[in-house]
């Protein structure tokens, strides 16, 4: 089970959020691309 | 996709997991309490930035080599040398962010123009104007063009790696080898998640090449069918 309690700082949040957004967010755009790529 | 990526691809989520885990439950830090975990993936973020612009350089000096030679080979060098941009900007970007975070919270500033933050700012500039180059540049000189100042850009890596030891800085000095400041009890959440980053970048700029050598396949295959009827119409013309 995650402590969630230790990610209890505000800046912490906002980093770890960051992180996440900006590589998953990076990935589901390139899997996207993947997809149109295929072609008919 | 193939199955042995997608395997790839779940093994690499179960490290992230187990990375994140190991990032909550390890032991708050004395001095900066729980603020200290943005350091499990800062770290790893920061020094995965630093491996993508060497394998640019590398595929950029490659795209050179060949592309007088074979234009496939200088074709996949092209595609790895704009993958690895793209992972480049995208780890730096989160280098950059949750260092300002962390700085924010630590010594209550977004950030401070020493030599550290100046030329990991810059390594991103130099990343960023290498693909807006890329996409703006019309011409057929686009592959080359990149390929200079990729080489070029990567001569800031050094510069900024070597900056903490260089000059004195407000950035924390190495905190690995000699003198190092990390405590061996953040050993296991940092490494999960460096390994964890780093096959995660890994899977990204295999996909990313793939989708570039796609691109690549579809634009020549549709020059070449222009070309193809272009001359196929030049031909009842002159006949």
């Amino acid at each position: 089970m995650i402590p969630f309690h230790t990610l209890s700082e505000r800046h912490l949040v906002y980093a770890y959020c960051a992180v996440w957004l900006l590589q998953f967010g990076y990935g589901i755009w390139l899997a996207v691309q993947w997809r149109k790529s295929s072609g008919p | 996709m193939p199955k042995w990526a997608l395997a790839y691809l779940a093994l690499t989520l179960v490290a992230l997991a187990i990375g994140f885990e190991k990032a909550m439950t390890a032991p708050t830090e004395a001095t900066m309490g729980n603020l200290y975990r943005v350091f499990f993936y800062h770290l790893p973020h920061a020094i995965i930035s630093f491996v993508f612009p060497y394998l640019n350089c590398v595929a950029s000096f490659a795209y050179l080599y060949w592309r007088n030679r074979d234009a496939d080979r200088a074709a996949a060098a092209d595609a790895f040398a704009l993958a690895s941009a793209e992972m480049t900007v995208l780890y730096a970007s989160i280098g950059l962010a949750t260092g300002s975070l962390w700085g924010r919270a630590a010594w209550g500033i977004w950030w401070a123009w020493d030599a550290r933050m100046t030329t990991y700012l810059l390594l991103w500039l130099l990343y960023v104007s290498y693909l807006i180059l890329r996409g703006v540049s019309a011409t057929g000189q686009t592959g080359v063009i990149s390929a200079v100042l990729a080489i070029f850009a990567a001569i800031d890596v050094p510069i900024c790696f070597m900056s903490i030891r260089w000059w004195r800085t407000q950035h924390p000095a190495p905190v690995f080898g000699d003198g190092g400041s990390v405590d061996p009890v953040f050993f296991p959440a940092l490494l999960w998640n460096m390994a964890a980053w780093a096959m995660w970048g890994a899977f990204l700029l295999g996909m990313r090449y793939a989708v570039e050598r796609r691109r690549q396949r579809q634009a020549a295959a549709y020059a070449v069918g222009f070309l193809g009827s272009d001359t196929a119409e030049g031909l009842e013309g002159a006949r």
